[in-house]
């Protein structure tokens, strides 16, 4: 089902479209991605017999923000590639920790996780389209154990909790953000 | 309490005691130097809450080489949980030394180390292990709680910030290690721990075997999950010491290049190891690789040659597997295939094995595609069906792919006539299976062939058989299907010569059937019919012939049923027909396209609303008609039905209301006065010779109520001839009833007395109102009871020798309105006195409850009440018979009595 969804979201970005249809797909993409965040932690909860009340402690990983009123909505869509290119680094190394510490496995943990990793990929081709620039769309994030302050493997397993909810704070941030640029933008061609 | 001793020990207390801890293991080592004491006592204490852990003591001997003691203690507690304080004694017996100073492990909950942690962290540990965690609360922040998968579990305090929990016998972890999580008081997690619980591997089945006869490939199997994964967890194999990268998951499996005859894998993870060794001579083990390049040199219509190369020295080989043939030789690298058929695709691979020490079938090359050569078809399987005497058809069956052996082009037939030594060829497209013929004109033979790109196939030759019409049948059988088809068998034919053949189509069909047949050898004298045409509910008619060289005879025919149904329409062109008062109920049998099943017979129902009763089964199939009897007046309904061994068909109803015969009722009575006239005639004439006296002869018409009445009475000295006498009986309630007075056989009065001998007699006309049967004898014939009792009465007076029963009078009749009196007719059988259904009858009520002997009908209450004016006579019960009982007695005197009045004029 959710790679049937990917097939179609392809051919859809991968059609010529006028730029109110390239947001509106960008921010329908960016609401399914949160989807799959939202159910990809729901998975990992689950996986980890973790209580839904108990939330790791820790700030931010991606620190950056949006809500800035000074930011114009490009300015606000350059800040949120930049995000998910982070993103998009994070979850590259939390799949790759995990498949060194489990193995390479098949449930539907890692197949939602695949989905999230390309899906978020789909994202920041979009955004790069709507900015118009030459934006870089490669991951951001050196996996770093020490830079990231993993300690052991519960430390691991935290910081992929958090890596899990900041996808979906910043999945959630560009369905918002590119929702609101869709609406600015319809708005603008119909007068 | 050894401290509290206050004895001064000649013992010197431990020097330079000394902790080392190994974290990993959770083994805290002890060592101190004392020159002397070889048994010690060791305290270890919590530092924070000062709470005995351990209280010991132990033998420890002096390491001469650095004259120091060592003593090991496991702590089930990891040694990062909190601080801990250890102090030593020397003991001698009773005799102990002072304390050492007090040696403290600083553990990592010391307010210097602000972070929260969790211990161990990590850890592999088999199944079944205890484990105690303990959680070190960041300085500022209070504990919450302890969590064992999504299990919150007691804790126990060990310091000012460390909480422990212990768990036993541990299960399995899942892939991702067992989570043990702490959580402050706002339920955030603040420090966690994971646990890999799992097995040390345990794989089996270790064998080695070459495919090249120089390296070896080794297989085992896995054995017992270990619940163990990823890099630093899962299992790791070497073979004879190196390492098997690609052993992973199902595949297990090692090689190594040279053939060693000996093989050792160690299978290895966090929690131990294990050892599978295998040995085995080279010749012993030998599982070919696959042959390749497969070729196919020489390939013909019914075989073909294979051929194949091999790697290196496994050419050597002997045996090899083509297919499902096994062919064996040395070096074997071309077979040939046989029995192949024509014009087919084949699709060919081989592997191979050892003949000599055959250890196992190799692996299957790549399959080889080639395809055979065509050859020219088999003969068609040909039958000729005669619809006529001159017409007919030649049919033959399309050939299959494995007879035609290749694309059929078309058909030929040849129409042979011996007489004028002709033939005609006719040729015909692939797609025709038959051939209409005029038998006149061409002869009495057909042959038939096929034909293909590789040629002509032989010829099928048949006699055209005489047409034999179903009325010129042989008896014609019932064969029964016996779930796969029809078994037919009959006497061998001795001019058989090329077998039988048995055809057989649709009963029903008329025009270009489908006509199938099977051919038997000569020697078979039974058979198996079997089509997946054969349909349920069709009639299929199955003819044996007797096939030779010159001619094609019928044998014998069956006909039968897949499957019997009910019919499928009712039968046609029911009617009914009144007949007095009985109705006789015609119809045609059911057209044969709609039995559906062999007509067993037909059920005639007598039709009450939803109601059926049955009136009769007739079990003869040829039988169209039944007379249904002693009907009553009234409307009724009659539904016939066919019925199959299936059951009955729904049903055809007719309806009919029995009117009475006025008119003919009065030409009847008409005739019966005029006979009576002239035999009164006769027999005044005989009398007055006879000297006779015969006293009155009254002829009265009633006016008004159309009854005639008729008394005669008179005495006759002569034997009575019983059968000279008439009785008429009219009802005076049908004011043309007297259509319906029916005539008696005569023979049904014959067997009721002494009489019935007197057959030269002249004989009786009897006329009854069969409606007043009703009331009567209910099983025997109509008033041959009546006319009995009344001749018997007659006789037995003496005084007459014939007697004319009944100028009745209307108060003769008895209307009996009490239906609960009338015993409800029993409608056991077709041939019993049926009533009308209730309602359709108009009120009128038989008297059926009337009895000759009942008080109601004797004494004076009826001879007075038969006195007055004669009108009406609704039922013979009424009639006056000599009887020889007493209230019989009565009837003549009464009547006679009233007969004189009426003459004398008296009333």
């Amino acid at each position: 089902m959710a790679d049937q969804e990917h097939i179609e979201i392809d051919t859809l970005l991968d059609m010529p479209a006028p730029g109110r249809s390239r947001t509106g797909r960008a921010a329908s993409l960016a609401r399914l991605l949160h989807q799959d965040c939202t159910y990809l932690l729901e998975l990992y909860r689950e996986r980890e017999s973790l209580l839904s009340d108990h939330t790791p402690a820790g700030d931010r990983i991606v620190s950056l923000s949006l809500s800035s009123p000074d930011l114009s909505s490009d300015e606000q869509v350059q800040l949120l590639h930049s995000a998910l290119r982070k993103c998009l680094g994070l979850l590259e190394c939390l799949i790759l920790r995990e498949e060194e510490e489990m193995g390479e496995l098949e449930g539907e943990y890692e197949t939602v996780r695949k989905g999230v990793r390309d899906r978020l990929g789909h994202l920041l081709h979009s955004t790069k389209v709507l900015l118009e620039t030459e934006e870089d769309v490669t991951p951001d994030h050196q996996c770093n154990e020490e830079v990231d302050g993993v300690v052991g493997t519960f430390g691991a397993k935290m910081w992929t909790y958090r890596v899990l909810l900041e996808l979906i704070h910043w999945a959630n941030s560009a369905s918002q953000t590119l929702h609101v640029l869709h609406s600015e933008r319809e708005g603008r061609e119909e007068i | 309490c050894r401290q509290g001793s206050a004895v001064v020990s000649r013992l010197a207390p431990p020097q330079q005691v000394r902790l080392d801890a190994d974290k990993e293991t959770q083994t805290l080592s002890v060592t101190w130097e004392d020159g002397h004491a070889s048994t010690f006592d060791v305290e270890i204490l919590r530092t924070e809450l000062m709470e005995m852990v351990l209280n010991e003591t132990v033998g420890v001997t002096e390491d001469q080489s650095t004259g120091k003691h060592q003593w090991n203690w496991t702590s089930p507690v990891p040694l990062e949980c909190t601080s801990l304080s250890v102090k030593v004694r020397s003991r001698d017996g009773q005799d102990v030394s002072e304390w050492s100073s007090q040696q403290i492990l600083p553990g990592l909950d010391l307010p210097d180390n602000t972070d929260s942690q969790m211990y161990p962290e990590g850890k592999t540990v088999p199944v079944g292990s205890n484990m105690t965690f303990c959680c070190i609360v960041e300085e500022g922040q209070q504990f919450g709680s302890l969590w064992y998968k999504d299990t919150l579990v007691k804790e126990n305090m060990l310091s000012r910030r460390t909480y422990a929990t212990t768990m036993t016998n541990q299960g399995p972890s899942n892939p991702s290690g067992t989570n043990v999580v702490c959580s402050n008081e706002k339920k955030m997690i603040i420090a966690g721990a994971v646990v890999f619980v799992g097995y040390p591997p345990l794989p089996s089945d270790l064998v080695c075997e070459t495919h090249d006869l120089i390296s070896v490939d080794c297989q085992w199997s896995k054995g017992r999950d270990t619940y163990l994964f990823g890099m630093t967890r899962q299992t790791y194999y070497t073979l004879n010491g190196r390492n098997c990268p690609k052993a992973r998951n199902s595949n297990m499996r090692c090689g190594l290049e040279q053939w060693d005859g000996n093989w050792t894998l160690v299978a290895r993870n966090l929690l131990g190891e294990f050892r599978l060794t295998d040995a085995a001579e080279l010749g012993h083990r030998v599982r070919p690789v696959a042959p390749v390049n497969l070729t196919t040199p020489e390939v013909y219509s019914w075989n073909a040659s294979v051929g194949w190369l091999w790697k290196d020295k496994v050419k050597s080989l002997n045996g090899c597997l083509s297919g499902h043939q096994t062919y064996t030789g040395y070096g074997l690298n071309t077979v040939v295939l046989k029995d192949l058929q024509p014009d087919e695709k084949y699709s060919v691979k081989v592997r191979c094995g050892s003949q000599k020490n055959f250890w196992k079938w190799g692996e299957w090359s790549l399959p080889l595609s080639f395809q055979t050569k065509m050859d020219r078809p088999v003969a068609p399987d040909i039958w000729l069906w005669m619809d006529s005497d001159n017409l007919g058809r030649v049919l033959w069956k399309p050939l299959t792919k494995s007879e035609s052996h290749g694309q059929i082009s078309g058909y030929e037939v040849i129409l042979w006539s011996p007489e004028e030594n002709s033939q005609q060829t006719l040729t015909l497209p692939r797609s025709v299976y038959s051939l209409p013929i005029n038998v006149t004109d061409r002869g009495s033979k057909v042959t038939v062939t096929a034909r293909n790109p590789a040629g002509v196939s032989l010829p099928a030759n048949i006699v055209i058989p005489r047409y034999l019409p179903d009325a010129e049948d042989t008896a014609i059988s019932k064969v029964a299907f016996n779930g796969s088809g029809f078994p037919l068998s009959w006497v061998a034919h001795a001019n058989a010569s090329c077998g039988y053949v048995v055809d057989w189509y649709n009963t029903s069909c008329t025009q270009d059937c489908n006509v199938e047949w099977i051919k038997v050898a000569a020697d078979n004298t039974n058979t198996m019919v079997q089509s997946g045409n054969f349909l349920a509910g069709v009639r299929y008619k199955f003819s044996l012939y007797a096939c030779s060289s010159e001619s094609t005879v019928l044998l014998e025919r069956w006909h039968g049923y897949m499957q019997e149904l009910v019919p499928s329409r009712t039968v046609p062109r029911l009617s009914p027909n009144q007949e007095g008062a009985d109705v006789q109920l015609t119809w045609d049998q059911i057209p044969l396209e709609h039995q559906r099943g062999f007509i067993l017979g037909y059920t005639v129902y007598l039709t009450n609303a939803s109601h059926l009763t049955l009136l009769a089964n007739i079990t003869d199939p040829q039988l169209t008609n039944h007379t249904v009897r002693n009907l009553v007046l009234g409307s009724y309904k009659f539904t016939v039905k066919a019925y199959t061994a299936a059951g009955e068909d729904g049903g055809a109803t007719v309806s009919i209301s029995l009117e009475p015969y006025t008119y003919w009722l009065i030409m009847e009575i008409l005739v019966a006065l005029g006979t009576m006239t002239c035999l009164l005639i006769v027999i005044t004439i005989a009398f007055t010779g006879f000297s006779f006296s015969i006293f009155t002869i009254l002829w009265k018409t009633m006016p008004g109520t159309g009854l005639i009445c008729v008394c005669f009475q008179g005495t006759l000295d002569v034997k009575p001839s019983p059968h000279s006498m008439v009785h008429i009986v009219e009802d005076s309630v049908w004011d043309s009833s007297k259509e319906a007075l029916v005539t008696v056989p005569e023979e049904d009065e014959e067997g009721t007395g002494d009489e019935a001998a007197d057959t030269d007699e002249p004989a009786s006309l009897r006329y009854y109102n069969q409606v007043v049967e009703e009331g009567s004898s209910s099983q025997r014939r109509p008033h041959a009871s009546d006319s009995s009792a009344s001749s018997t009465g007659s006789m037995d007076s003496g005084h007459t020798d014939v007697t004319y029963t009944g100028i009745q009078t209307s108060a003769c009749y008895r209307p009996q309105m009490q239906s609960a009196s009338c015993p409800e007719e029993p409608q056991t059988g077709p041939e019993e006195h049926l009533q009308p259904p209730v309602g359709s009858f108009g009120g009128y009520q038989p008297q059926c409850s009337w009895k000759q002997d009942s008080p109601e009908a004797d004494g004076d209450g009826l001879d007075q009440t038969c006195l007055g004016s004669p009108t009406s006579v609704t039922s013979s019960q009424f009639l006056l018979p000599y009887d020889t009982s007493e209230e019989g007695k009565e009837y003549p005197s009464s009547a006679s009595t009233w007969f004189h009045n009426l003459l004398t004029g008296k009333p």
